[in-house]
């Protein structure tokens, strides 16, 4: 039983990192049916750009977190004018490829600047832990979940109560009267690259303290995503942010009860399974088109 | 002409190109030979830690007196580990550069591919760092045209398996490795021998290169108590291991797969990498007189301690460079000769004292890993 919450907390840390990433991956899908397959590197340019201001700066923490959403609102921001405002017009498969093509040139972009040897945020927190009875957490894991509840709860919140977060999901409802209702299309679709950017950035450079960046890093994170996206249901970041959870747990409960070697399958046979009995995820509603 | 087979034009064409230019090198004022090595792409730190003991070693045939009365001469090309680029690089070296033999490359399917065109041109080639056993079994035995001055990878393996079960004495092991063939064959491999010697296998777990967190898996292993935990796998991976299984308080004897014997795995993984062991070539502190003075004369050029791959790349060179001094005239054909049958008094800087580039009947020499133990930070020769 012990070691039962010992795996479910190693599930609870992994698939909180997997909620800020999804969540952003789905807020871009929800509301403007781009299908962002670099959102893998904006994670990994987070956790590069948190690296260089803490250690080869020097920056405090709080400083480097400045730094890191600053770095991620100007790649959102080009990432739109590439992969949205440019390609908006044209087949979605345009966006997909522009978007596989994107992740490839930062990717390699990272390796000519960064190297392809892995980085590694060091901080004295690396050194204290927490102990919940049973439960053995090193302080940068034991921070990973309730850092997620406050940044997935105040984007929530900002979704719910501001008048950007209306706009926003006015846009994921209906485009058209969106914009005959007055809402600046344009500006929505730029936030909501730059939020999902700095999510996924904030999430790469937390998770920089507790795992090893390196320039390939987003190719299984933005799996992952995908993953937990489509059992969440397309578009809905509340499922995403369960679906999420959901798979960081189970993946913990397979590689301990039954092998490692199974982990990263077990997410794809639960996406085929939601695929075909369940296609708009768990916790999607299903939209009758008349 | 469709008579020809595409690899009877090349041999022509090949023919053709180099007769008229081997003869204009002759009288040159250099000696020009070749390397071939991933200055670019996934492989780039390796190839150009390896290039630096190519280039030291031509330094120091230099100021030897060169080759022949005449200084030599680097021609290098970048195969960026691309098989495809690493043919073309083959054929421009010994078509436009006349090169008698090529130092490379780095990885073992590069090297297999590039081989089988230098071999028809006539033009042996010395390991650039490849250690897979692929690239010496694809030689003819008796008539080798690939040679690697030291044991591949089943030998390395072999020699961490024995280390597990014989110097740090564990019954219980437990394996974990990544789902390349590079960690499954090692995992394969050091199972069959432990078990060989009466010891348990208690776990066996393969992970995805490059997955991120261990935590579950490593507390699960903990409450198998292993002796000793085997990794095989990329360096980044290891590190990540060995760290997370601080974090969960797995404390054991952690042995790990040749790829993690550098600096970097022990920057990466912290002081988590203390107690760590892992078999290596080359170490400066190597009871190798040849390869003491190597590494004393490398740092004195450089400013740092030599590694493996420094030490690797200089005695492919410094070989070929010896083995093309007594065939007496630049001709790959008449190097390779040498290389095969005369080298057997060369002492290198690899391997136990008094090891030679005494090649086997398939292009390698074997000998016995140096297990080393990390130690305040530093790898330390186990024994020696």
């Amino acid at each position: 039983m012990d070691l039962f919450l010992q795996y479910l907390a190693n599930g609870v840390v992994v698939g909180s990192s997997y909620v800020l990433v999804a969540v952003g991956l789905t807020l871009i899908f929800g509301i403007l049916h781009v299908v962002n397959f670099a959102h893998g590197e904006f994670y990994m340019l987070g956790g590069y750009a948190g690296i260089t201001a803490s250690t080869a700066f020097g920056l405090p923490l709080p400083a480097s977190l400045a730094v890191v959403a600053a770095v991620s609102c100007l790649l959102g921001l080009g990432a739109e004018a590439l992969l949205h405002r440019g390609l908006k017009n044209q087949d979605q498969t345009s966006s997909i490829i522009a978007s596989f093509g994107l992740a490839v040139a930062l990717q390699n972009a990272v390796m000519v600047t960064m190297g392809p040897q892995p980085e590694l945020m060091h901080t004295e927190l690396a050194y204290k832990a927490i102990e919940l009875g049973p439960v053995f957490l090193p302080a940068p894991r034991a921070l990973i979940p309730p850092a997620m509840l406050i940044i997935v709860g105040a984007l929530f919140a900002a979704l719910r109560w501001t008048w950007t977060g209306r706009s926003l999901r006015a846009m994921a409802q209906h485009e058209t009267v969106a914009r005959l209702c007055g809402v600046k299309v344009r500006r929505v679709a730029v936030i909501t690259f730059m939020l999902g950017a700095t999510l996924a950035g904030v999430a790469g450079f937390m998770m920089s303290a507790v795992y090893m960046v390196h320039p390939l890093v987003g190719n299984m994170i933005v799996l992952k995503a995908f993953i937990v996206v489509i059992i969440g249901g397309m578009g809905s970041p509340l499922g995403a942010a369960a679906a999420g959870l959901l798979l960081g747990v189970i993946e913990s409960m397979t590689s301990a009860y039954l092998t490692n070697g199974l982990r990263d399958v077990v997410g794809f046979l639960l996406v085929i399974a939601v695929l075909l009995f369940r296609p708009q995820g768990l916790f999607g509603r299903s939209l009758e088109r008349s | 002409m469709t008579n020809f087979s595409r690899r009877t034009v090349l041999a022509m064409t090949g023919a053709a190109l180099a007769t008229p230019s081997l003869l204009r090198a002759q009288s040159g004022g250099t000696v020009k030979i070749g390397a071939m090595l991933p200055l670019s792409g996934p492989a780039s730190i390796e190839g150009h830690q390896v290039l630096k003991g190519v280039e030291f070693a031509i330094k120091q045939a230099n100021a030897a007196g060169g080759v022949f009365g005449k200084p030599v001469e680097l021609a290098i090309e970048d195969d960026e580990a691309n098989s495809t680029r690493g043919v073309t690089a083959v054929r421009k070296l010994i078509e436009s550069e006349n090169v008698p033999f090529i130092v490379g490359t780095y990885p073992t399917a590069v090297v297999v591919a590039a081989n089988k065109v230098s071999k028809e041109y006539g033009v042996p080639m010395l390991s650039g760092g490849s250690t897979g056993a692929a690239g010496t079994e694809a030689n003819t035995p008796g008539d080798p045209w690939f040679f690697r001055c030291w044991p591949d990878s089943n030998g390395q393996g072999h020699d961490t398996a024995m280390a597990i079960v014989n110097t740090f004495g564990a019954k219980k092991v437990a394996i974990i490795h990544d789902s390349s063939n590079y960690g499954t064959t090692l995992a394969a491999q050091v199972t069959r021998i432990v078990s060989d010697a009466g010891g348990e296998i208690v776990s066996n777990d393969s992970f995805n290169v490059g997955e991120a967190d261990f935590s579950t898996m490593l507390t699960r292993i903990r409450t198998l108590k292993p002796d000793a935990v085997y990794i095989g796998g990329w360096a980044g991976d290891g590190a990540t291991i060995v760290r997370q299984a601080a974090g969960v308080g797995l404390r054991t004897q952690f042995v790990g797969s040749g790829s993690m014997v550098s600096d970097d795995f022990i920057k990466l993984a912290g002081p988590a990498s203390e107690g760590f062991a892992v078999a290596t070539l080359y170490e400066p502190s190597t009871p190798n007189e040849k390869g003491k003075a190597f590494g004393e004369a490398f740092e004195a050029e450089y400013g740092h301690s030599a590694g493996t791959l420094n030490a690797l790349g200089y005695d492919s060179t410094s070989i070929g460079i010896e083995a093309l001094r007594r065939a007496g005239e630049s001709d790959g054909r008449k190097v390779q000769e040498v290389l095969n049958n005369g080298m057997a008094d060369f002492p290198i800087a690899m391997g136990p004292a008094g090891t030679t580039a005494d090649y086997n009947e398939i292009g390698s020499v074997d000998f016995k890993n140096f297990i080393a133990v990390i130690k305040d930070g530093k790898r330390t020769l186990s024994g020696a």
